[in-house]
């Protein structure tokens, strides 16, 4: 956008109309999320106001193992599989950019299908293939890793390409071959360092998906391995005041991990802009 | 010219054979989407081309499923839920995204956080938070009760009119987010040109604005159409498997109460992945289309 | 036997010839300019000798030997790149000190080298920025500088400039020049600016689709052109048809050629000019004039031919269009070449 351009649209006030039916969105999103966090901090609600301010819900909650131990789960899945997946699409990477340019195409393509799987047929997939195997690989956890790493894989993909891209990858590598440096080499010394911050962001991105899966977790692993959203579901119908506090967890760590994308894209735009 | 002798060797090189070693990087890469994204739906073709019955290759398991009320019912249930909250959020997306891409700075700052913000709440927590909200005791019931508002009290939550609530609550962030860039391709100079030549605001929305947003609107709804056809948490945690709708009758033929039916399960996968698929290309035909038009233009 | 020799080097992308059958020689301590237009090939020869791309046949020597086969990071070759190569984590010091280390240097003797190179390309005082905070011109310097610390064999300078503005291109020229003389380092350098290439070399390598359409100094590729396109990329001669030149002097043309003559050696006069010996005088008429720095570059109809004169310029002394002039052209200027393919090459 021009800086002429960018100058109207800030000098611009907005019109009754559009305060209006933006305020009434913004209230239809919000209302759910801020009712559920109204209850979780009374007794009850039962009437047209809630009553009786209280924290027991959180105390509750923070005293229950198996909600320690599910978050613990649930953060094991995201780092290690978004880990995984980042190690395994460098690598890869490392081959279309110093190697084979060529197979870019390919590599897109197979890291976009999970778009379009998504979690119900990645899940069921992966399942009727391993379940009941005899090996290593009808292990739960190892099929529920393995979904996950294809789940995050559009997303990280997308990170390193563009991060890769807007580095001139391919460029740097030969600068540093005519100084004597082997191309894998250079990938690590030089390549690397440079898109470690444009991998952050969309590694975020990945965690907090799959920090909010209930899909994969339920399907594969179940109550074998509750993570955190299978816990919320297996909770739901006991208590609802519990279920509450971790619906206000939950929301408040995906929030977090939002807030922090945001803030780190919107700096590398500015940088971009100066 | 300082040339010498061209050399003896003139023949043909043979290709010169880059180490393979090289490729070993992408090997890990390779091995892990085999298992964990061919192979699987390897399976699932595989699984569905066997007939449950007969145990013989062929279409027996699409054919029961065509056949038998309760795929029927899902397969429809699945198609309409899903178009419905589509074109509720597009139309709502829309008009929300144009006017923030018209409103200050701020709004619009503050606006896409919330937007932002709330897309990441769905699945189980949104089904739990709708539930407090218009549940059996859910607080706009209980209001709606006292207040006799006989929508919000008899509001049913745990069927398809719930479903629909909730996937368009889903939707709306969502297209919101995927319309808005596409606005800023909107050049203030068009609405100048157009009042120049006498159109009025309604020729200025439908005969300029729509038709350069059509391809951005249409990659939008089928975005959205096969995010809600695909969607499984928010309805297993609103109405668990007690509903003809397609993620479910597929999730439950694998995983539950009673037996596992790979057969039917997979053939119900394949025909979700069929309307994905076949979303994605009408999609595509119409944005080209579209695109088309617009160079024309 | 030259330092470096190409022979018979072909390339090929799919079923595309880019090289087809290259092969000459580079002798030591020279600065040569492969120069052409863009697509001719001249990048791809360039990165063919730094073994960035291989060769689909023939060989290249360095220095007596095959290095047809040697990877690009054992070919100890420096190399310039068009774009800013510098690696944007790592500042001046340290890009220009990458190199070095990679041939595990002791770092004494690798912070001497750095300081003198860094002082040959005059970036003193700027050792510590970043390429981000480094304009166009100092980032190429440093580039520069990056690349002759290791003392290669050969360096190679692919449009280094291009997309640095004129006035400092300029200076980078004659700076790069004096660097490559004092370190009598063999240089090859790409262009597809025959200013540049003029300025800049030993020796000049035209190429054209692929092959190499004329070699010679600067001053033989300038005043000899041996075919349509090298008269009509070098300079801006005036080219006329073997009939077109034959009706305006009445001199004859050999069959199969074409004339080409530079518009600096016609005279303009107003009057007939008075010494006619060895020249073809032919009168026309100013058509316009364009003012091109210390030059007035007039276009002159005669007949049905449109010729281009440049005369210095001087203000007591132009002409106006629709005047009639006398234009002198020398005998020994109107160059007989080959007709060929000009029309593709404009």
């Amino acid at each position: 956008m021009s800086a002429n351009a960018k100058a109207a649209r800030n000098g611009r006030t907005t019109s009754l109309a559009a305060k209006i039916f933006l305020a009434i969105v913004a209230l239809y999103l919000l209302v759910p999320f801020v009712t559920t966090f109204i209850y979780s901090l009374f007794v009850e609600w039962t009437d047209v106001l809630p009553s009786g301010f209280t924290l027991r819900n959180y105390i509750e909650l923070f005293s229950n193992v198996t909600f320690w131990s599910s978050i613990g789960r649930t953060l094991v899945l995201c780092l290690v599989s978004v880990a995984i997946t980042i190690v395994l699409l460098l690598l890869a990477m490392y081959v279309v950019v110093a190697v084979n340019r060529k197979l870019g195409r390919a590599m897109q393509f197979i890291c976009m299908i999970p778009y379009a799987l998504q979690g119900v047929i990645l899940s069921i997939g992966i399942i009727s293939l391993y379940t009941g195997t005899g090996t290593i690989l009808s292990n739960r956890m190892v099929m529920l890793f393995g979904a996950y790493t294809i789940l995050v894989l559009p997303y990280i993909y997308q990170g390193i390409r563009n991060a890769l891209n807007a580095i001139d990858a391919e460029m740097l590598i030969q600068a540093a071959e005519m100084l004597g440096c082997g191309r894998f080499r250079a990938y690590v010394q030089v390549v690397l360092p440079n898109i470690i911050s444009g991998i952050l962001v969309s590694s975020l991105l990945a965690e907090s998906i799959v920090f909010g899966d209930f899909v994969l977790a339920n399907n594969i692993a179940g109550t074998n391995y509750q993570n955190i959203q299978v816990f919320l579901q297996a909770n739901m119908d006991r208590s609802s005041g519990l279920s509450s506090a971790i619906v206000v967890i939950i929301f408040l760590v995906v929030g977090a991990v939002t807030a922090t994308v945001l803030k780190l894209q919107s700096g590398t735009q500015k940088s971009k802009e100066e | 010219m300082a040339s010498s002798s061209p050399a003896p060797r003139a023949a043909a090189r043979a290709p010169k054979r880059r180490p393979l070693l090289g490729y070993a990087a992408i090997v890990p890469f390779f091995v892990v989407v085999v298992a964990y994204e061919f192979l699987p739906l390897a399976q699932l073709v595989i699984d569905s081309l066997i007939g449950k019955e007969s145990g013989t290759p062929g279409f027996e398991n699409f054919i029961k499923i065509f056949t038998t009320p309760l795929y029927q019912q899902s397969i429809w249930n699945s198609v309409w839920i899903s178009l419905l909250s589509a074109i509720v959020g597009i139309v709502v997306a829309f008009l929300a995204a144009r006017f923030a891409f018209e409103a200050s700075e701020r709004v619009r700052r503050v606006f896409t956080l919330v937007l932002n913000m709330m897309s990441n709440f769905s699945g189980v927590p949104l089904a739990f938070a709708f539930m407090v909200l218009m549940g059996n005791s859910g607080v706009l019931t209980i209001m709606g009760r006292s207040w006799g508002i006989p929508f919000l009290a008899d509001f049913d939550l745990y069927g398809s009119q719930g479903l629909v609530m909730l996937y368009i609550y889903f939707q709306i962030p969502l297209a919101t987010l995927l319309l808005l860039p596409a606005f800023s391709g909107i050049r203030k100079e068009w609405r100048e040109a157009a009042t120049i030549l006498k159109a009025g605001t309604f020729d200025y929305w439908f005969r300029i604005v729509i038709p350069n947003l059509m391809p951005s609107i249409l990659g939008t709804l089928s975005v959205l159409f096969s995010n809600a056809l695909a969607a499984y948490a928010t309805a297993y945690a609103l109405v668990m498997n007690n509903f003809a709708l397609l993620p479910l009758q597929i999730t439950s033929k694998f995983k539950g109460d009673v037996q596992v039916d790979a057969a039917t399960g997979s053939a119900l996968a394949i025909v979700l992945i069929i309307l994905m698929v076949a979303c994605t290309l009408i999609n595509n035909h119409f944005t080209k289309r579209a695109a088309k038009g617009r160079e024309i233009v | 036997m030259s330092y470096i020799e190409f022979h018979d080097v072909v390339k090929r992308f799919g079923d595309n010839t880019v090289l087809d059958h290259i092969s000459f020689g580079i002798e030591k301590g020279d600065l040569v300019t492969l120069l052409g237009p863009s697509g001719c090939g001249k990048s791809t020869l360039l990165r063919c000798l730094s073994g960035l791309e291989q060769v689909s046949e023939g060989s290249i020597l360095l220095d007596g030997a095959d290095i047809t086969d040697v990877p690009a990071s054992k070919r100890n070759i420096g190399m310039v790149f068009q774009q800013y190569s510098l690696f944007p984590n790592m500042n001046v010091e340290q890009n220009i000190a990458f190199g070095l280390k990679m041939q595990k240097v002791p770092q004494d003797v690798i912070d001497r080298k750095v300081r003198e190179a860094i002082d040959m390309v005059e970036l003193t005082g700027k050792e510590k920025a970043y390429p981000a905070n480094l304009s166009g011109g100092q980032q190429q310097r440093a580039a520069l500088a990056r690349s002759i610390v290791t003392e290669p064999a050969v360096l190679l300078l692919d449009e280094p400039l291009s997309a640095i503005d004129a006035k400092l291109r300029r200076s980078l020229q004659a700076r790069i020049r004096e660097i490559q003389q004092e370190l009598n380092l063999t240089t090859i350098f790409v262009t597809h600016d025959q200013d540049e290439a003029m300025v800049m070399s030993d020796v000049i390598q035209l190429f054209h689709a692929g092959r190499i359409e004329q070699a010679g100094t600067p001053v033989e590729v300038y005043t000899k052109p041996v075919s349509e396109f090298a008269a009509s990329f070098i300079g801006s001669y005036n080219q006329l048809a073997r009939d077109e030149f034959q009706a305006m002097t009445g001199a004859s043309v050999p069959a199969g050629h074409v004339v080409a003559v530079r518009p600096e050696t016609i005279a303009i006069t107003a009057d007939s000019p008075a010494d006619v010996a060895g020249c073809h005088v032919v009168r026309g008429t100013v058509a316009g004039s364009t003012p091109r720095g210390n030059v007035l570059r007039y276009t002159v109809r005669v007949g049905a031919v449109t010729l281009r004169v440049d005369a210095l310029f001087r203000s007591f002394h132009m002409f106006e269009p629709g005047q009639d002039v006398y234009l002198a052209i020398p005998e020994h200027d109107c160059l007989f070449i080959p007709a060929g393919a000009l029309r593709d090459a404009a």
